[in-house]
């Protein structure tokens, strides 16, 4: 007997302590809560966007019913669409179960929750800058009105299911505390067996290795979170455990659930570049630097310029583990991909006495507005960086926010200076 | 000097003045949306000059409207104001005034709530100064006549920088014109 019957479902996935599995890891109760309250469409997600990912594809497979039974408690009504990538093997399972599915063009940001909401209203599927989170709906950077709209990955559509059917204390049974529940990896990459494998947070990195078959004295360099994640050495892939606590020391997370082997023939920082400039080729323009956003590139990127300089050369393979303490977390950016030093970012002219309006300390009870960049809308003018401290521009002529804190007068002042219009005030960061 | 003849001569330097405060605008606006150089305090001064002197050409137009109607040697009406061509002191000229006017007030109102208003409509109302500027520069050459040849030579001058300003922002493609060209030619949907 179903337990959903007796609590609400958002309260079930809040006591089972669900979060999302397709790399955001935001609480699927309090998703759920907010599309409920702004009676929100539904699409799931079945894209493997992340590239490698083939979980999306596995529960289809595997798991149809309950991806649709899973769908079915989070509608609850409203309408239901199941996103996959054309011409992709899912699209075709979910079409010949005839179900109402969202064809999605093959290409890295196209499967990003504003670009799927984007397209199932009859736009182009490229991020817009949801301004309010995506399942309220609100209006885009032009001002057109979002369709609210819950966006919920597939596995974590399937992981409803289950809550709902086997109830949360046998969810919670299974991973860590922080990170309890059942979750999907894929393994791919340069492993005997590459493949998807229903395991939970917690376990070590070495064992999900070997059961692709990789022993354990391999010699493979790991991508573990895919472009969002980070660089392991073999031996860090021994000692690390999967989950977020397991690999933030190797700059690493477990993101989409990706675990990708590298070729250890050639040197593994050329590898990640040729995966940024995938990701980049596929993105260009104004959509990749919605993805762009990553806060802390700049530390990132410091790191990762000194290690190539030591790796360039074709032969070595150790050099670039030795020449950086810590994982190489992947830059996530895309457009230049090229390592960027600290050096590299053009500073504001002018000393900070000179300027106008300065960012202020976060005193306690002091008044602090917190703000945020529309990507899609920057068109790089810079007079954001000229007015903020802590506000940077990349060589591109873009804004990093280093820090994006600003007492009300100041942020009042760039939301209206911005000649794209591109500033505005966000909920603080709450995790 | 005559009240009158004093309304006469602020109304025709008030003119002036506003063509050139335009052109000016104009130049810096283009130079905003067409060019990524220089610093970004450089920028965000060329942004405040651009908007402030755009707010401020008000008073200058205001002066020249209001003066020009009351005055009595020419037979321009307050309907003049808002409506073209209904002037009996040359009709086509004044008239196409009245175009600019009208105009101009929609492009400051709108930017003045920008941020009340869709982005979209902003920029589709903003885009009409390219066609507000010469019909001002035409109104400017053809009336301003004097003893005096300063009123025409700055009316010529006003359209020779504007003018090329548009030609270079016409030539020069945007800033990241290929990679939004590569970014467009990709299957997005």
């Amino acid at each position: 007997m179903s337990v959903a019957r007796t609590l609400p479902l958002a309260d079930l996935l809040d006591e089972a302590g669900l979060t999302g599995r397709g790399g955001g890891a935001f609480p699927t109760g309090a998703k759920l809560r907010a599309a409920r309250s702004s009676h929100a469409e539904l699409v799931v997600n079945a894209c493997d966007g992340e590239p490698g990912s083939l979980k999306d594809a596995w529960v289809v497979r595997e798991h149809l019913a309950e991806l649709v039974h899973g769908a079915g408690l989070l509608a609850d009504g409203a309408p239901v669409r199941f996103a996959a990538h054309r011409g992709s093997a899912t699209l075709a399972g979910l079409r010949a179960a005839g179900l109402p599915t969202l064809e999605v063009p093959p290409r890295y940001v196209s499967s990003q929750e504003s670009a799927l909401v984007s397209l199932a209203a009859g736009g182009l599927a490229r991020p817009m800058t949801a301004r309010v989170p995506i399942v309220f709906g609100g209006r885009d950077g032009s001002g057109r009105a979002v369709t609210p709209t819950l966006v919920v990955n597939a596995e974590t559509t399937w992981r409803v299911a289950q809550v709902s059917q086997r109830g949360p204390a046998w969810f919670r049974s299974h991973g860590t505390p922080d990170e309890p529940g059942p979750r999907l990896v894929t393994l791919t990459g340069h492993v005997p067996r590459p493949g998807v494998l229903d395991t939970a947070a917690g376990i070590a990195l070495a064992d999900l290795l070997a059961a692709g078959g990789l022993e354990r004295d391999h010699d493979r360099p790991v991508i573990a979170g895919g472009l969002a994640g980070g660089l392991l050495t073999p031996g860090e892939t021994q000692r690390a455990r999967w989950s977020t606590a397991g690999l933030s020391p190797f700059g690493a997370c477990i993101g989409a659930g990706t675990i990708e082997a590298l070729d250890p023939r050639t040197c593994p920082l050329e590898q990640v570049a040729a995966r940024v400039h995938g990701a980049a080729g596929e993105s260009a323009g104004s959509a990749v630097r919605a993805c762009s956003a990553c806060r802390r590139w700049p530390a990132t990127s410091t790191r990762c310029s000194r290690a190539p300089a030591r790796a360039s050369s074709r032969r070595c393979t150790t050099g670039w583990a030795a020449a950086r303490p810590r994982g190489v977390p992947l830059p996530r950016r895309g457009r230049g991909a090229r390592p960027l030093g600290a050096a590299g970012l053009r500073q504001s002219s002018g000393s900070a006495r000179r300027r106008r309006v300065s960012v202020v300390s976060a005193q306690p009870g002091a008044h602090v507005v917190h703000l945020a960049v529309d990507r899609v809308a920057c068109t790089g003018h810079g007079v954001c960086a000229a007015l903020l401290d802590g506000w940077v521009l990349d060589p591109e002529g873009y804004p990093v926010v280093l820090d994006d804190r600003a007492s009300p007068a100041a942020a009042a002042t760039v939301e209206r200076m911005c000649p794209a219009r591109a500033i505005y005030p966000r909920a603080p960061r709450s995790r | 000097m005559t009240t009158n003849e004093l309304l006469w001569v602020t109304s025709r330097a008030t003119g002036v003045v506003s063509l050139v405060l335009l052109t000016a605008v104009l130049t810096l606006g283009v130079a905003l949306s067409g060019s990524r150089s220089g610093s970004a305090s450089a920028r965000a001064t060329v942004t405040a000059v651009h908007r402030w002197l755009g707010l401020g050409i008000g008073t200058f137009v205001v002066a020249h409207v209001v003066t020009v109607i009351v005055e009595t040697w020419v037979d321009i009406g307050w309907l003049s104001l808002v409506l073209p061509f209904t002037s009996g002191y040359e009709r086509l000229w004044v008239g196409l005034g009245t175009l600019v006017l009208d105009v101009l007030v929609d492009v400051v109102v709108t930017s003045a709530l920008r941020h009340r208003i869709p982005e979209r409509a902003w920029r589709l109302v903003h885009l009409t100064g390219y066609a507000l500027w010469p019909v001002a520069v035409i109104h400017g050459i053809a009336l301003g006549t004097s003893t005096t040849p300063l009123l025409r030579w700055a009316s010529i001058g006003c359209a020779l920088l504007g003018g090329a300003a548009i030609a270079w922002r016409l030539l020069v493609p945007h800033h990241d014109a290929r990679q939004r060209a590569t970014a467009a030619a990709g299957v997005w949907s």
